[in-house]
C-alpha cells in the first residue's frame, strides 16, 4: 500500500490507433498539493492519456502510473483515484441518489458517503430526481460526487468546465483548488486556456501527442515586457543598446511602438529623460497564457 | 482496510442498479403476465383449445399448460441481455470500469445478482399459473390428470428454467453488447435455427446436449424431442436428466460469459 506520495507519474506513454499515434513517448510527472491543468488542442492526446492512466485503454508501450502502481493495480482503485471522464452518462431512470447508491456500493463505501458527496458538490438539492431529467450543470456535480465518493487522493478531471456556467465555474475552481489544499493530487485537462489560469498552478502541455512543455504556470509566460511609444523610438532603442548591450532585445511593434525585453519601466524612462527623448506611452506587459501557449505548441 | 471490492459488494451493487430501473417493474408484470396467461388457459380449459386438446384431468392436459408456461422462459433471457448492453447505451461502462477495472468480476456480479432476479421472475411466474392451474381444476370440479407432487416439480423446474435463461441471456448480451442484436440471435437461435440444425443428419444424436434438448431435459417437456423422432423415424431421443440439463444450459452461459470476458469487455473503453 502506498503511504507516500500520491505522484501522476507517465513514462514513455505511447498508444497508437491503426496507423495515427494518439500519443507519443510522452513523459511528465504531477505531484499533490497544487492544482496542474493538462493542455492542448483539441485532439491533442489528452482523453487518450487520462484513459490509460485509468486503465480504460491499453497503452501501446509505456507506463502510466498514480503512486507507482497501474490503475488496474491498485487495490482499492475508487478510493485512490476520483475519475471524471466527458462520455460518461447515467442510467435514465436512475435519480441522482440510486446512481450514487449503486457506486457506493460498487467502491464497497459506507452509505453515509452518498450524502456527504452531494453536499459537497451541491447534488442534495436534485437527489430524487431521475438522470434523465438533469441539466448539464447537474450533471456535471452528479459526475464530481461520483468520482468523490471514494474520498480519493487523486483527482481526475477531463474537461470538468464544459457546460458549466459562469457560477459553475467559479465555484468548481475554488473546489478545486480547496482539493489540492488538502494535499491532493489534482489534474485537469482543459483546451481553454482562461479557465485554468486561474485556478492551476502548474501546467502540462501537450501538441499531437508529444510533450511541449511541464512546469509552474508563472514560467509559461516568460519574461515580462514593456510596450514603449516615442516619436524617436529609433533613437531610445540606439541608447539602450549602447547602454546595457546584449542583456537588451528590442522588437519594432510599428513606426513609432517598440517591445523591449530585459529592462524595468523605471530603466528605460530614466534613460529617455537623460537624453530627452519624448515617451508617448510606457507599459509593462506580460504575454497572455494564450499567446504563451500559442508560441509553445507552434500555432502562431 | 479491505485488500479489494468485496463479491458482496459487487452483487449488492448490481442488485439495486437493477432494482432501481423500470425494467424490474416491467419484468415483474411480464413474470406476473406469463403466469396469468398461461392461468387464463388453464381457466379456458385444454379442451376447449383449437384444435381441442386433452382436459386438465388427463396427463398430456396438465402437460400441455405447463409446457406453455415453459415456453416464456425465454422472455426472461431477452432482460437478462439488457445487463450489460445498457452500461453501453447509457454510457455508465466507464465509471463501472473504473470502480471495477478487473472486467470479469463486473460480469461475474451481473451474473449473481441476475440469478437472483430471474430466480424471482421464475417463483412470481409459476407461482401464479400454478394457483390458476389448481384454482382451474377446482372451478372445474375436476381433479388434475398429474399428482399433485409432480405438478409441484415440473413448476419448480419451470421456475429453475427461467433462472437459468436470465443468465444465458446475461452471457450473451455480454458477448453482443448490442441489445437488439443480441435479442434478435437469441430468438432466432430457439425458435428457428436449433430447428433446422434438427435437419442435419447425425446432428439429432446431439440434440440433448443443444439449449433446446437441454431445456428439454430441464423442463420435462418434450413435444420437440417427440415431433423429431415421429418425423425421423428414429426412437425418442433420450433426454438428459433435469440437473444435466440444467448444468448443460449453465455451461453455455460460462461458455458465452468467458468469451465475452476474453473479448469485447476487453476492449479499449474510448
Amino acid at each position: 500500500m502506498n503511504t507516500g506520495s500520491w505522484d501522476i507519474e507517465v513514462h514513455g506513454l505511447t498508444k497508437v490507433f491503426g496507423s495515427v499515434a494518439a500519443v507519443s513517448d510522452l513523459g511528465f510527472t504531477v505531484s499533490p498539493g497544487t492544482v496542474t491543468a493538462f493542455l492542448g488542442p483539441n485532439g491533442a492526446g489528452k482523453t487518450t492519456t487520462m484513459r490509460m492512466l485509468l486503465g480504460l485503454v491499453t497503452p501501446t508501450s509505456g507506463r502510466a502510473t498514480i503512486g507507482g502502481l497501474r490503475y488496474t493495480e491498485l487495490p482499492r482503485p475508487a478510493a485512490t483515484v476520483g475519475a471524471v471522464l466527458d462520455t460518461s452518462g447515467f442510467h435514465p431512470d436512475h435519480t441522482a441518489r440510486d446512481h450514487l447508491g449503486v457506486y457506493a456500493r460498487l467502491g464497497g463505501f459506507a452509505r453515509s458517503r452518498v450524502d456527504e458527496v452531494m453536499d459537497l458538490t451541491g447534488v442534495t438539492p436534485f437527489a430524487g430526481r431521475r438522470t434523465r431529467a438533469l441539466s448539464t450543470g447537474m450533471r456535471r456535480r452528479l459526475h464530481l460526487a461520483t468520482a468523490l465518493l471514494g474520498d480519493p487522493h487523486v483527482l481526475l478531471l477531463d474537461e470538468p468546465g464544459n457546460g458549466l456556467d459562469p457560477e459553475g465555474v467559479a465555484w468548481l475552481r475554488g473546489f478545486l483548488r480547496r482539493l489540492a489544499a488538502e494535499g491532493r493530487t489534482v489534474l485537469i485537462s482543459s483546451h481553454v486556456l482562461s479557465e485554468v489560469e486561474q485556478s492551476a498552478e502548474q501546467v502540462v502541455v501537450i501538441d499531437r501527442g508529444r510533450l511541449v512543455a511541464a512546469g509552474a504556470v508563472a514560467d509559461l509566460y516568460g519574461e515580462a515586457a514593456v510596450r514603449v511609444r516615442s516619436p524617436r523610438a529609433g533613437s531610445l532603442t540606439d541608447v539602450l543598446l549602447a547602454a546595457h548591450g546584449g542583456a537588451v532585445h528590442v522588437t519594432d511593434l510599428g513606426p513609432d511602438t517598440v517591445r523591449i525585453h530585459g529592462l524595468t519601466t523605471a530603466d528605460i524612462a530614466s534613460a529617455a529623460a537623460a537624453h530627452a527623448i519624448p515617451l508617448h506611452e510606457i507599459t509593462p506587459e506580460r504575454p497572455t497564457l494564450e499567446q504563451a501557449f500559442l508560441h509553445l505548441t507552434g500555432h502562431h | 482496510m479491505t485488500a479489494s471490492i468485496s463479491p458482496r459488494a459487487l452483487v449488492s451493487a448490481e442488485s439495486r442498479r437493477l432494482a432501481a430501473t423500470r425494467l424490474s417493474m416491467w419484468g415483474s408484470l411480464a413474470a406476473l403476465g406469463s403466469g396469468g396467461f398461461v392461468g387464463l388457459l388453464a381457466l379456458v380449459g385444454p379442451e376447449n383449445f383449437d384444435p381441442p386438446a386433452p382436459g386438465l384431468d388427463t396427463a398430456p392436459g396438465v402437460r400441455a399448460v405447463l409446457g406453455l408456461l415453459g415456453l416464456c422462459a425465454f422472455i426472461p433471457a431477452l432482460l437478462g441481455t439488457t445487463a450489460v448492453a445498457s452500461e453501453y447505451r447509457h454510457r455508465t461502462i466507464t465509471t463501472t470500469a473504473l470502480f471495477a477495472p478487473r472486467r470479469w468480476t463486473m460480469l461475474a456480479a451481473k451474473l449473481a445478482a441476475y440469478a437472483i432476479a430471474g430466480l424471482a421472475y421464475g417463483l412470481i411466474a409459476v407461482t401464479v399459473a400454478g394457483a390458476a392451474l389448481f384454482g382451474a381444476a377446482a372451478v372445474k370440479g375436476v381433479a388434475l390428470g398429474l399428482p399433485t407432487a409432480t405438478v409441484l416439480a415440473l413448476l419448480s423446474r419451470i421456475a429453475v428454467t427461467m433462472a437459468v435463461y436470465t443468465l444465458v441471456g446475461v452471457a450473451v448480451g455480454a458477448l453482443i453488447p448490442n441489445q437488439v442484436a443480441a435479442a434478435a440471435i437469441l430468438g432466432a437461435y430457439f425458435y428457428m435455427i436449433e430447428t433446422a440444425l434438427l435437419l442435419v443428419p447425425g446432428v439429432k444424436e446431439l440434440y440433448p446436449y443443444l439449449p433446446g434438448g437441454a431445456t428439454a431435459a430441464l423442463t420435462g417437456f418434450t413435444f420437440l424431442a417427440d415431433a423429431l423422432a415421429e418425423q425421423t423415424g428414429g426412437g425418442a431421443a433420450s433426454l438428459l436428466s433435469a440437473p444435466l440439463g440444467a448444468t448443460v444450459l449453465l455451461g453455455y452461459a460460462v461458455v458465452a460469459a468467458v468469451i465475452a470476458v476474453v473479448v469485447p469487455l476487453r476492449r479499449d473503453i474510448t
